[in-house]
């Protein structure tokens, strides 16, 4: 009994019996700690409002040109002007937002579950079953993924946010497969996951109660590293012509219509707000990545 | 140990193979052909049916698709990867031009990420949460986050369009005296490469950082402390040596993927190497050149995880050859 009381209570100095915390309310509570990570909460949860609640900030629509304004720099009609086929730039921005938010979060959770499930299955059985999962992650990690999306296009004939989402994934989750094994091929040599076998704890109670909890940091992590890495990618797929097309508003669309000499030196405002959302999601999920990883693992901080 | 690598070499062959079966095959699957697309579209063939139809038995595509394959490897196998359909030359010259750019490109980022990650990363870890480590820590967050094309734009307007320092296409000068000695190449190489390597400068600061951190908190560098080391033996001797062993591991995976993440960049700088040509010939049905930058591209990668995890095991003697 006295175990377990000094297990679940721990004794101030003082002699005031602190209740114990779940480890998840400590995490959390370690995260609203770190002011980077509450700051990126912020602006991401600022960023999904204006794009989701487009409407409540631009009477424009992003698909109806005006033929009688294009090319206009800022005005109050036109907060940012509008591009050479007289959209409105403001709600291009808004809207395209929308687009890269699903992808990249659509294709981040996707990723990482089967990634997840692939890597921990991989990298806990070992022996054969290891060696055949991963010889067929060496050929997905090595499919190309320009030759992937190509064939997909032509095939179905269409190029939008389904397909985009499904090739990112199809050509994504190899690598946190990988990652992932390599995380549970650490951890089964670790004493506690040797002592839970030990004492006769059964494979998925194994995997589930022990090796699982302890992933969690790192998945926290790599969800927010590939979320950050898929706004990038579909924003430079567009970009180069292979992504999303350009009827459908996105940020990496936007930047690709405004790469050319005239609009880069002449038109910052078709160009550097969409470079500026890019940037900023980014930033804002990879500070809550980081905040996340400090958060399940105290001891990364000094 | 050399038994092992000729064992992972040989090893590579079906991964290859299963790579280069199903690009072929949906390759093939994707509707068109080169043929239609070169000559079809020209008005001034006449007869352009009737040209498309020769061109196309010619190249062996009426061949039934396992024939076809089997022709490729035979002919792979004599070192012949076939003739572009569209450039009309041998693909193994159009790989020979694309080749070296993309690898002068990579090799050069890549001792970029190197020689600033690791110093840094080290030296953050070692005054952890002191000025310097803030502060590149928030820069290394910072160029992580910005997407190499986003990049590329930013410094492509600074450095090409309003200062005017540094050439933003294309390997060499054209039509000056000093076109395409050393200078110009450099010249030319300095911004594609900075683009390439910054956002893994940052990655791999990031992933010395927290390894150099996670070694400090091992028993072995506390006894190391304890038994009264200097702390900078301590930190070459101790901490070093294990928190280099996952840098080394990205460092294989990364030869190939620099390559393949070359491919945007190359686009963005029209630098004429391997992801020009990839995109180029897929667009275009070039199926030869398709299947050798595809066939390129694994090799790649394939050697380089292979380099990854000879290094790891000559580390990290936990780690066995099996």
């Amino acid at each position: 009994m006295a175990a377990s009381v000094v297990s679940n209570a721990g004794v101030k100095s003082g002699g005031t019996v602190l209740k114990g915390k779940p480890p998840s309310r400590l995490a959390f509570e370690r995260f609203m700690r770190n002011p980077l990570a509450v700051a990126g909460s912020i602006i991401l949860l600022a960023i999904i409002f204006i794009t989701v609640g487009a409407p409540l900030f631009t009477h424009y629509s992003p698909s109806v040109i005006d033929i009688m304004n294009t090319n206009a720099p800022p005005s109050a009609a036109h907060p940012l002007g509008t591009d050479p086929s007289g959209y409105d730039n403001l709600a291009r921005l808004l809207y395209g937002g929308r687009v890269d938010l699903t992808v990249a979060f659509s294709a981040g959770v996707m990723t990482l579950v089967i990634g997840t499930i692939y890597g921990g299955i991989s990298g806990y059985f070992g022996g054969w079953i290891d060696n055949l999962m991963m010889r067929f992650v060496d050929v997905m990690l090595n499919f190309p993924f320009v030759v992937f999306i190509l064939f997909l296009e032509a095939v179905f004939n269409t190029s939008g946010e389904l397909l985009l989402i499904t090739v990112v994934v199809l050509t994504s989750w190899p690598a946190s497969g990988r990652f992932m094994r390599g995380v549970f091929i650490q951890l089964r040599q670790q004493d506690f996951v040797i002592g839970a076998t030990t004492i006769g704890a059964g494979t998925w109670r194994t995997i589930f109660r022990h090796m699982l909890p302890n992933t969690v940091g790192t998945l926290s992590v790599l969800v927010s590293f590939a979320v950050a890495g898929y706004v990038g990618l579909e924003a430079a797929l567009t970009f180069i012509g292979l992504g999303l097309p350009l009827s459908v508003a996105s940020w990496g669309g936007m930047l690709s219509e405004a790469s050319n000499y005239t609009a880069m030196t002449t038109q910052p405002y078709l160009w550097l707000p969409p470079a500026i959302m890019i940037v900023l999601t980014i930033l804002s999920v990879n500070f809550i990545g980081d905040g996340l990883r400090d958060a399940f693992d105290p001891q990364m901080r000094s | 140990m050399t038994s092992y690598v000729i064992r992972r070499l040989l090893g590579l062959i079906p991964t290859l193979f299963i790579i280069t079966v199903i690009v072929f095959s949906l390759m093939h699957l994707m509707p068109g052909n080169a043929f239609q697309a070169l000559i079809g579209l020209n008005p001034h063939i006449k007869d352009a049916a009737k040209v498309i139809a020769q061109r196309t038995a010619n190249a062996g595509l009426n061949l039934s698709w396992p024939k076809q394959y089997v022709n490729w490897i035979v002919n792979l196998l004599h070192g012949n990867l076939g003739t572009s359909f569209e450039f009309q030359e041998p693909v193994t010259t159009l790989i020979g031009i694309a080749l070296p750019n993309t690898v002068t490109l990579a090799l050069t980022a890549e001792l970029i990420i190197l020689m600033i990650g690791i110093p840094v990363g080290v030296f953050q870890a070692n005054r952890v949460n002191k000025g310097f480590d803030i502060s590149t820590s928030l820069v290394a967050v910072f160029l992580y986050s910005v997407p190499g094309f986003v990049f590329a734009l930013f410094l492509i307007f600074l450095f090409s369009f309003t200062l005017n320092w540094l050439p933003s296409m294309g390997t060499v000068t054209a039509a000056v005296p000093w076109s395409g000695n050393l200078g110009d190449r450099i010249q030319h190489l300095i911004l594609p490469a900075t683009t390439l390597a910054l956002p893994s400068v940052a990655y791999y600061t990031r992933l010395m950082r927290a390894n150099t951190l996670q070694v400090f908190f091992q028993d072995y560098v506390r006894t190391a402390r304890a038994k009264g080391l200097h702390s900078t033996r301590v930190l070459f001797r101790h901490v070093l040596r294990n928190a280099i062993i996952p840098i080394t591991t990205q460092f294989g995976f990364d030869i190939g993927g620099l390559v393949g993440g070359a491919v945007i960049l190359e686009q963005i700088f029209t630098w004429p190497g391997m992801g020009e040509l990839t995109i180029n010939a897929n667009l275009n049905r070039d199926y030869p050149v398709i299947l050798a930058t595809t066939l390129i591209f694994a090799v790649m990668v394939l050697l380089g995880n292979l380099f990854a995890d000879i290094l790891l095991a000559s580390m990290d003697p936990r780690v066995r050859y099996n």
